[in-house]
């Protein structure tokens, strides 16, 4: 028997946000079958491929599908007025 | 449109700058001056707290052309060398808050800035309390003794308006769009309270990467989740109206 997927997809997390490559707290890690899914978004590229190799090593077997957008936050937005 | 008599405060948080992004994050201030008197950042300035990630920060915000005052966050915290960052951001020439009050001169105006990095423990009735285990009697107190020191310098701080910079969340509106089962640790309603009983005109956080931009206390004071993923862009601006309410 496997481990049940919702101990691997916590596993994957924890090294998300503890691995000092990454430590990335806001990700999300769904479990399909054999398929983990990366969700969320971060603001460098840099940043989203290591936390599929991080993912990628702690869960070697699974087919990886790394999901996780780049944030552009490049332009400043609208003034908000409060009053 | 902003007018002439308003204040207007440019906000960002967890910018989270790792070695690969040196100068990224300087590019996006560009002309910032022309849209705001002064740059609060909301902690979660590294990654991971380290030394070299402190001196990229205060690089990126060194001798900016508008006065910038800034709290660390949780990852600023990760290497036990936040005294060292703070004195790096404070060499470029950052204002860096630790439970303490700084008054700003900008736009004319006179801006008392309180704040520090807060911390959680949860959101009234559904809370840790100071009972039980040591561990979790001295989280909560932490929070306590955080947001006492909080009063005590909206009390004590002489200025035309106060703001309050935090790292964690005062309240639950701006988590929204985080798992619930997190929020204790997104912050405290301890801070909140203690704002509402000293008052001021705006409160801002970041740390809740997934949570909603705009909130409010339960006394009535705005709350902004300025965390870069919340507000999608470089920067937020807040105008406040000069001549108060
Ligand atoms: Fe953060
Ligand atoms: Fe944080």
């Amino acid at each position: 028997m496997g481990e049940a997927p919702q101990y691997v997809a916590a596993r994957v997390q924890q090294a998300l946000a503890e691995d000092a490559r990454t430590n990335e707290l806001g990700i999300r890690v769904d479990i399909r079958g054999d398929q983990l899914f990366l969700r969320g978004q971060v603001s460098e590229p840099g940043q989203r491929d290591r936390l599929g190799e991080v993912a990628h090593e702690t869960a070697p077997a699974l087919h990886l599908h790394n999901e996780i957008r780049i944030l552009d936050a490049s332009a400043p937005g609208e003034d908000e007025h409060l009053d | 449109m902003s007018t002439l008599t308003d204040l207007r405060i440019a906000a960002v948080g967890d910018i989270h700058l790792g070695e690969d992004a040196r100068g990224h994050y300087r590019k996006r201030l560009e002309g910032i001056e022309e849209r705001a008197d002064v740059l609060m950042l909301a902690g979660d300035l590294t990654r991971h707290g380290t030394l070299a990630e402190g001196r990229l920060v205060a690089d990126e915000f060194r001798d900016l052309p508008l006065p910038v005052v800034a709290v660390l966050g949780n990852h600023d915290y990760h290497s036990d060398l936040q005294h060292e960052i703070a004195g790096e951001l404070r060499d470029a020439g950052v204002t860096v808050l630790d439970d303490d009050w700084a008054v700003v001169e900008c736009g004319g105006t006179k801006l008392g800035v309180v704040g520090g990095k807060g911390f959680g423990g949860g959101f009234a009735g559904k809370c840790a309390s100071e009972f039980g285990e040591r561990e979790i009697k001295d989280l909560v107190r932490h929070t306590r003794l955080i947001a006492e020191a909080w009063q005590v310098a909206l009390k004590e701080v002489q200025a035309d308006h106060r703001v309050v910079l935090s790292h964690y969340s005062p309240v639950k509106e701006t988590l929204e769009g985080e798992p619930l089962e997190i929020y204790p640790f997104l912050g405290s309603y301890l801070l909140a309270e203690a704002v509402d009983t000293a008052g001021a005109d705006l409160i801002l956080h970041g740390h809740a990467h997934k949570g909603s931009e705009k909130g409010m206390t339960p006394g009535g004071i705005r709350v902004r989740n300025v965390a870069l993923p919340v507000i999608g862009r470089a920067y937020a601006v807040y105008c406040l109206a000069m001549n108060g309410e």
